[in-house]
């Protein structure tokens, strides 16, 4: 009762906050990125948190997803809105292609495998000019706004489509968690034999996992490229700012718990805008170091996440309570 | 190229082999290896070639650091752990040398840089050679070390069992230290010899990352005899395939091998399974 | 009415023939007795037999059905499932989630966990059914194991020494879980090196040896098969050496 009432509350000020921004700042920026990110990172989660499997290849799917709606409306004129689901299809179809051969795979070589798998896909992008327009990268073409369109003059309705994203696909994470596909990645995640002699068919659930989190996050693509309208192979199959970034800020947050990659999101998302404002005007490279120092800083001191500071945070404090 | 693509590769394989560590930092050395040998040819005068001992020793330095202060502490954590903590290397290094060093290109001139020997209708570059026979004389030391020294049986004592090493009174953290330090020391060293042909910055070392983990894969991660098979066939197939592909697609291949050897054999091409 | 049936089973590892012809049939109902010194091969029959390890060659058919070269999970689901001699739970999960798991093969998460409570009960485990299975003892977990594999409705339940470890009274209570179980209508494979518990509660008794199948009868029979003592004692000889 108290959780559904501290959610409700999250949400209810998340959705307010758009609004006490300025539409057209540099804030709102932020907030659509974070939300976005946020909810990148969750999908990753479902993979990474719920099978255990350290993806970092997930720019891939991301790539796929950008590129399909916004080749569909540059050549087709089809609404991005429609793009989003064939992104998706495609991305669910990268994810099994991948998965088939790795899904054997665990620790570092799974996560060896799925980052060539990510430069792949940002070479092929890179090279298949008629298609992708190569490295010079493609423009989302301007429509009228309209909802049906996905198109808006301003920030604002961007920010709340994030922020949609975010809650489906956090309720998706939760009810997998707690379904029978839940439980069946637990125990593969904890000992894929016993789970196979207890009646899992394991290859069949990791494949599953791995194509609803490659389906998702090839969708979440396609809000991307209506949000920055413009990209490039690089960007979009970026192996440092997409596949690690999403990881690390579900790793930061809290692995495999729902409120982690959102912990990780609000932290690390404002934080690396501060550092690149801060220290744009000084020498290049100062921004990401800090950056790395922070990761390896709270690798070491909390190898599981922010979640743990928060949960004893709410341990001392009903102590406190209590007494 | 394959030789030196053996060495630097070594380097990996040896980390993975003695601490089950993927150490996604390790072409970053490869870097600081380049850079050290690339300040002593400008300021002391010293031919890149002949710093390698110099950028191994640095790159040595850093290692033990690295491993005493830094990885010791996630050897027992989880693999997303292990890897991310590399990660976070990787951006620190890369950053760290972008900010002190800067983000030009930087390159050497010697003198027979230009050079080239005529095999009948072959022709070879004198610097690939020199880089070359350099990692070959690398390798084989590092191979006679590991296997006549206590050293190199401690180590791989250790490398099988680290339980039973500690019983034995092997001190098991300062081999991690040795070995890791080792790793990244070779990769410098291979940073050195290849200076005279490939230009240096700070992002050098994401050129070389595939490659490395594809000869290591290719030969088995944690072998060391298979790293250099491994980097001998990385150096045929792009040479191969830069017969027929352009440079693109080179590294497509390359990517494709990857996955493919290590869906198919993780334990490598030649390695034996661990 | 013929349950298990197998038929000239041999599995090598290198240079060690671990398993080698092993023939038998199992009615539905009985509980058999698997016996034999360290190493002769015991768990990794029985690891052969739910699909965990594909023999070189032979046989397997559960219930009319051949099992060989099936996924483990596929011969789960057609009725036959092991517990693990050195445990195999999943640690960080709660005793209920594991065992509840396994009810997944045949139910909802509910019903699964209604079942899993049942099976829980049926071992005398309810008590901790919270707690991080994990943090239990030793004796503990393979009860855990027991209820798991249980819980997954088994036609023919493998168990690989269960009782290993377990104070006497504890051993009765599981000795009778293994008879009620059979009257439930489940057949037992079970490996024991405690001979008394094994011969109380054992219709029938299989030896193997070497990945040999040496003795197969009533445990009166094995017992004074002179072949048999003989590989005991010989075993034992040598061990004293
Ligand atoms: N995966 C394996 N690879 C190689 N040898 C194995 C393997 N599993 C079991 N063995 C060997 O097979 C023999 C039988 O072992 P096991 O089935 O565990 O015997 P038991 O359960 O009767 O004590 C032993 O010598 C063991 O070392
Ligand atoms: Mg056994």
């Amino acid at each position: 009762m108290k959780r559904w009432i501290a959610i409700l509350a999250a949400i209810a000020i998340a959705a307010v906050l758009p609004l006490l921004l300025s539409p057209t700042g540099y804030w709102i920026r932020v907030l659509t990125f974070t939300l976005l990110f946020a909810a990148m990172a969750q999908v990753w989660n479902i993979i990474g948190g719920l099978a255990n499997q350290t993806s970092l290849g997930h720019a891939a799917f991301f790539g796929i997803g950008a590129y399909t709606s916004t080749i569909l409306v540059l050549k087709f004129g089809i609404s991005p809105w429609i793009g989003m689901f064939a992104g998706g299809f495609l991305g669910g179809i990268a994810a099994l292609i991948i998965a088939v051969p790795t899904m054997r795979l665990q620790g570092h070589y799974f996560a060896l495998a799925t980052l060539a798998f990510g430069e792949v896909m940002r070479v092929i992008a890179n090279v298949w000019t008629s298609l992708t327009g190569g490295p010079v990268g493609l423009s989302v073409p301007f429509v009228p706004p309209s909802i049906a369109a996905y198109s808006f003059k301003q920030l604002l309705p961007h920010a709340y489509i994030a922020l949609i994203a975010l809650i489906i696909v956090t309720f998706i994470f939760e009810a997998i968690r707690r379904s029978a596909m839940g439980y069946r990645l637990r125990a593969i995640k904890e000992n894929p034999a016993a789970a196979e002699v207890i009646g899992i068919d394991t290859t069949k659930v990791k494949l599953q996992t791995a194509v609803i989190s490659g389906v998702l996050m090839a969708m979440l693509g396609t809000l991307y490229a209506q949000v920055a309208v413009f990209f490039d192979p690089d960007t979009v199959f970026s192996a440092a700012s997409i596949s690690i970034r999403v990881a690390l800020i579900a790793i930061l947050g809290g692995v495999g718990t729902a409120i982690g990659p959102i912990l990780g999101a609000l932290f690390i998302i404002p934080v690396e805008e501060l550092m690149n404002d801060l220290f744009s005007s000084g020498a290049a490279g100062l921004s990401q170091l800090i950056f790395g120092v922070i990761l390896i800083a709270v690798i070491l001191w909390r190898p599981r996440g922010f979640i743990t500071v928060f949960d004893s945070l709410m341990a001392r404090f009903s102590n406190k309570a209590r007494s | 190229m394959g030789g030196v693509y053996a060495v630097i590769s070594i380097g990996l394989t040896l980390v993975y082999g003695v601490m089950g560590i993927v150490n996604f930092a390790q072409a970053e050395f490869l870097m600081i290896g380049m850079f050290v040998s690339w300040f002593a040819w400008a300021y002391l005068g010293l031919d890149p070639v002949l710093a390698a001992p110099l950028s191994f020793a640095v790159a040595f330095g850093i290692g033990w650091l690295v491993q005493g202060q830094l990885i010791a502490r996630v050897l027992k954590a989880p693999s997303v752990a292990q890897i991310f903590l590399t990660v976070g290397l990787l951006i620190v290094i890369e950053n760290g040398s972008l900010l002190l060093f800067g983000s030009q290109f930087r390159s050497v001139t010697t003198s027979y840089q230009t050079m080239s020997l005529s095999l009948g209708a072959l022709f070879i570059s004198v610097p690939y050679l020199i880089a070359f026979g350099m990692s070959l004389a690398c390798g084989l030391a590092l191979w006679w070390f590991m296997r006549t020294s206590w050293f190199g049986r401690a180590m791989r004592a250790t490398a099988q069992n680290p339980m039973a090493a500690q019983l034995m009174g092997i001190d098991t953290a300062l081999m991690y230290k040795i070995a890791f330090a080792l790793g990244v020391g070779l990769t410098a060293f291979g940073g050195a010899v290849i200076l005279p042909y490939v230009t240096v910055f700070p992002g050098v070392g994401g050129q070389f990352v595939v490659l490395m983990f594809t000869v290591v894969v290719l030969g088995g991660l944690g072998s060391v005899a298979g790293a250099v098979v491994g980097g001998l066939a990385v150096g045929v197939i792009q040479a191969l395939s830069s017969l027929f592909f352009p440079i693109q697609l080179q590294n497509l291949i390359l990517f494709i091998v990857f996955i493919f050897v290590l869906a198919v054999r993780p334990q490598g091409l030649v390695g034996a399974s661990r | 009415m013929t349950i298990l049936d197998v038929r000239g089973i041999s599995r090598r590892f290198g240079g060690l023939q671990a398993l080698s012809d092993v023939t038998f049939s199992v009615p539905k109902g009985q509980i058999v007795g698997l016996i034999g010194p360290n190493g002769a091969g015991k768990t990794t029959f029985f690891s052969t037999l739910v699909g965990l390890i594909r023999p070189d060659s032979g046989s397997i058919q559960l219930d009319g059905t051949s099992v060989v070269g099936q996924k483990p999970h596929k011969v789960a689901a057609l009725g036959m499932t092991k517990t693990f001699q050195n445990v195999a739970l999943f640690a960080e999960s709660s005793v209920l989630d594991n065992v509840l798991t396994a009810g997944l093969l045949r139910h909802d998460v509910e019903t699964a966990r209604r079942e899993a409570l049942i099976c829980l009960d049926r071992v005398g485990l309810k008590s901790v059914a919270h707690k991080l299975a994990g943090n239990l003892s030793f004796p503990e977990r393979a009860r855990v194991e027991l209820a798991r594999a249980l819980c997954t409705g088994p036609k023919v339940l493998l168990l690989d020494e269960v009782m290993a470890a377990l104070n006497p009274v504890e051993m009765q209570e599981i000795m009778d879980l293994i008879r009620s179980l059979r009257d439930d209508g489940i057949t037992l494979l079970v490996v024991e090196h405690h001979m008394r518990a094994i011969m109380t509660i054992c219709d029938r008794i299989l030896v193997l040896n070497f990945g040999r199948l040496l003795a197969d009868g009533t445990p009166e029979q094995v017992a004074n098969d002179p072949v048999v003592v003989e590989a005991y004692l010989g075993r034992s000889m040598e061990a004293h050496k």
